[in-house]
Parts: structure tokens; sequence; C-alpha cells
């Protein structure tokens, strides 16, 4: 039944898909539901969300070379007419 | 004539202030997909000839990250793929288990957060270099879900790729992903075994 949220099984069968934004809304309530009162299987979401944050924190960031800004900038510039 | 003059100008401006700001995530982007700075380099330049020349096309008020991206993904695929030779592995890991790097971490730890600690410590070179190892295939549906945040759907518009394919690709890929950094997590030390 919706109001006792979904079991375990289909709640870690869904956890990425929650976690990513891909559930229609009444899934996404379910497990939030089922969330709320399982420590284990929340346990588990929580490690996945943290993987992804730390994931896209720690592979984001490179430096962008002073020389390219400029090169992307003349390349703009030097363009007189963008074919439409 | 004028008018045309002022139309370009029109565009370029708008295309300045909506495209250029986006040269951080494509060069990262770029630097993940060809795994060095001169390609990336490259790879960044072409990206915004072809981008800039195919701005008049572009909708105004639609997806212009999911649009260059596609750009990008598709520049590299077409030209750096090529050039490194990579050999394409098709096939997946079959045997990496859904909770595998929990279960390596922290599924026997009574301290709820000790798998996610573990998780800090990986220096960021560490797991860009994990995210380096997958091949092509499992690489790029990861980076643009994980790290540039993109929806399954965006992600398929992206690779043209059906998203049945993009949402099996992209759960391979954290697997491998997870083995990867396992195995460096091992190697520096930061767990036992």
């Amino acid at each position: 039944m919706a109001e006792h949220g979904s079991n375990c099984e289909e709640t870690l069968a869904e956890v990425q898909r929650f976690l990513d934004g891909e559930l229609d809304r009444s899934l996404q309530v379910s497990i939030e539901q089922h969330l709320s009162g399982c420590a284990p299987c929340m346990q588990r979401t929580e490690f996945r969300r943290h993987l992804k944050i730390m994931i896209s924190a720690k592979c984001a960031g490179d430096a962008v070379p002073d020389a390219l800004h400029t090169k992307v900038m003349d390349l703009i510039r030097g363009l007189d007419e963008p074919a439409g | 004539m004028v008018r045309a003059t002022t139309d370009d100008d029109a565009l370029r401006e708008r295309f300045e202030r909506d495209v250029l700001p986006l040269l951080p995530n494509l060069y990262g982007a770029a630097m993940r997909m060809t795994r060095n700075p001169t390609d990336a380099e490259d790879l960044v330049q072409e990206t915004y000839l072809r981008a800039y020349r195919g701005f008049a096309g572009f909708k105004e008020g639609t997806n212009l990250k999911a649009w260059l991206y596609r750009i990008l993904t598709n520049s590299f695929i077409n030209t750096y793929r090529k050039k490194q030779r990579e050999p394409q592995i098709v096939e997946g890991p079959e045997d990496i288990n859904e909770w595998y790097l929990y279960d390596k971490l922290g599924g026997r730890s009574v301290e709820v957060s000790a798998e996610n600690e573990v998780l800090d410590r990986i220096p960021d070179t560490d797991v860009k270099a994990a995210l380096e190892s997958l091949s092509e295939n499992f690489r790029i549906p990861v980076l643009l879900a994980d790290v540039e945040g993109f929806s399954y759907k965006e992600i398929a518009e992206i690779m043209e790729t059906p998203i049945g394919t993009v949402m099996s690709r992209l759960h391979r890929g954290r697997k491998a992903l997870e083995k990867a950094l396992w195995e460096t997590a091992r190697e520096r030390g930061l767990v036992d075994g």
C-alpha cells in the first residue's frame, strides 16, 4: 500500500534512480516513506548519495588554461559570420 | 549589409554571454574524455568552433548545455576516438554485485559514516583516474550523469543512444567505477585488505 511506502527490496532496486531524480512522483514518495522508517535502507541510500556527490565534486574543477580562454575568444571574434 | 552586421553582433554577444561561461564545464568534460590536456584543449576549441557556426540555428530557451555537450561528445567520438585508437570494450563488468563498494567499505562497520569517510579521503586525482580508467562507452554516461548532472533523457539525446542503452551503460559504468575506487582505496592504504 502506498501509505506504508515501498518495501526494502523495491527501495534498494530503485535507489539509484531515486537519487538520480528519475522516478515518478508516487514512487519517489513511496520510497521516501520507506526510508524514513528503515535505517538499513537509509544507510545504503546515504552511501550512494555521498558517492554521487563525491564523484561530482572530485571529477570537476579542472583549471582552464589561460591560453585556452584567449584562443576560444579569438576563434569567435575571428569568425565574421556564423553560418545559420 | 548593416542589418546583417547588427544581427551577427547580436548573435556573437549572445554566444559570449551564454556559451563562454560554460568553458570550465566543457574543459573538465573534455579532460575526462580525452585524458590529456593537449587533446582536451583541441576538443574544446573544435566544440566552440562548431557551436558558433551552428549557433544561429540554436533555438533560444531550449537546453543550451545539452546542445553543447552533444557537440562536444560528437566531436570527441568522431575525432579523438580515432586518433587515440583506444580499444573499444563493449562488454562491461557483469560480475560486480549491486552493493560492491558499500559491502567492501562499510557493510560490516557499526560506525554509520565510516564508508563515507573513506570516500572523502580518496584524492581528487585518483577519483579522476578511476573514472578515466573506464572504457568510453561507460565513462561518458557516468560523466554526464554524475559529474554534469544530466538526466537520462538528456544523456540519450547527447549520445544519440536509446534511453534503455544509457541506463544499462550507466549502471554498468557505475559498478566498474566502484571497483576502480575500491582498488584505489586499497592501493592508497585507506582500507585494510
